[in-house]
C-alpha cells in the first residue's frame, strides 16, 4: 500500500485534502498501468485522471480500505477498457495517427537523437504494443496486469472476481493469441529483442 | 515442438521483462488542476441535474394532485346533458303512431 488506511477513511468521509494525497501517490502508477494498457502516450494522462475521476465518484461505494488497491487496478481496467473500445470504433482515425508516429519516431532515429538505450526500448515498445494490440482489448488488459505490471493471481482475483483456475486458462488462452499474432506478423516464431 | 514452444514462452517472457522496464510518462503539472477541475464540472453537472429531476417531480407530483381533484369533483357536461334513457324517450315518443300508412281516398267518382 502506498497510503495509509487512515488517508482512505478521510477521503470517503470527503475529504478533499485526503483524495489529493491519495492521488498524489497513486498516478504514478495508475499512468504506468494505463500507458502499458492503451499504448497511446498523448491520452494516457486523459486516461488515468478518468480513473480517479470515477475514484471521487466511487468511494462510498469502497466496503473497506483494505481493499482499496484491487478496487483502483479495477477502475483503471473499467477506464483502459472504455477507451480501447471507442478507439476500436475510431480505428481508421488511430491508424492515422500511428502512423504519424512512426515518421517521428523514425525522424528522431535517422537525426540520432535518441541513444542506443532509448532506440532499443522504443523497439520493445514497438513490438509488445503491436503484439498487444493484434488480441482483443480484455486478452491485452490482463496481459498487461500479469505479465508487465506483475499482479500476482491473488490480486487478479480480487480485480477480475473470478477463481484462479479460471483467470489461468484466461492467460493461458490469451498467451497463446500473442504467441500466434507474433508468428502471422514475423511469419515465424518472436525475435529476440534483448538486443 | 514442444522446444519450439518452449522458446517462444521465453521469448515472450524477456520481451515482457523487457517491456516493463521501460520507462512510462510522467505526470504533468496540470495533471492535479484538471483532475479538480473535472471533479468539479461533474459535480456540476451532477447538481444541476438532480435539481432538474426534483424540479420535474415536483411538478409530475402537482399536476397529478391537481387531475384528480378534477376528476373527483361532479360537474355538468355541457355537451351531454341527458341520460341516454332520456335521449331515447325523446327520439321515440308515445304521442306518435309507430307505423304512419298512407290512406287512399277516391274522388273521382261520387256515386260510390
Amino acid at each position: 500500500m502506498l497510503v495509509e488506511f487512515d488517508l482512505i477513511r478521510r477521503a470517503q468521509a470527503g475529504d478533499n485534502a485526503a483524495f489529493n494525497d491519495i492521488v498524489l501517490a497513486y498516478r504514478k502508477r495508475v499512468m504506468g498501468t494505463v500507458a502499458r494498457m492503451i499504448s497511446r502516450p498523448e491520452d494516457v494522462e486523459d486516461v488515468a485522471q478518468e480513473v480517479f475521476l470515477r475514484l471521487y465518484f466511487s468511494l462510498d461505494q469502497l466496503r473497506t480500505a483494505e481493499v482499496f488497491e484491487p478496487w483502483l487496478h479495477r477502475l483503471t481496467v473499467n477506464a483502459a477498457y472504455d477507451y480501447l473500445r471507442k478507439q476500436r470504433r475510431r480505428q481508421e482515425f488511430r491508424m492515422s495517427d500511428l502512423s504519424e508516429q512512426q515518421v517521428v519516431l523514425a525522424d528522431a532515429l535517422a537525426s540520432g537523437k535518441v541513444d542506443l538505450d532509448e532506440r532499443r526500448q522504443e523497439k520493445v515498445r514497438e513490438t509488445v504494443d503491436a503484439l498487444l494490440g493484434a488480441v482483443s482489448e480484455a486478452d491485452r488488459i490482463l496481459l498487461v496486469l500479469k505479465e508487465v505490471q506483475g499482479l500476482s493471481l491473488k490480486e487478479l482475483e480480487k480485480v477480475y472476481r473470478v477463481n484462479e483456475n479460471a483467470l489461468k486458462v484466461r492467460l493461458f488462452r490469451a498467451r497463446q493469441r500473442v504467441i500466434k499474432a507474433f508468428g502471422e506478423r514475423d511469419g515465424s516464431a518472436p525475435a529476440n529483442t534483448g538486443d | 515442438m514442444e522446444a519450439k514452444h518452449g522458446r517462444e514462452e521465453r521469448t515472450l517472457d524477456a520481451l515482457f521483462a523487457a517491456y516493463r522496464d521501460c520507462p512510462t510518462p510522467e505526470p504533468s503539472v496540470n495533471f492535479m488542476p484538471e483532475l479538480w477541475q473535472k471533479i468539479e464540472s461533474r459535480q456540476r453537472f451532477t447538481f444541476s441535474f438532480r435539481r432538474m429531476a426534483g424540479a420535474f417531480v415536483t411538478a409530475a407530483l402537482a399536476l397529478s394532485v391537481a387531475l384528480g381533484v378534477y376528476m373527483s369533483i361532479p360537474h355538468a357536461n355541457p355537451y351531454y346533458s341527458e341520460t341516454y334513457v332520456d335521449a331515447l324517450a325523446e327520439a321515440n315518443s308515445l304521442d306518435l303512431p309507430d307505423i304512419v300508412a298512407p290512406v287512399f281516398t277516391d274522388q273521382a267518382d261520387p256515386s260510390r
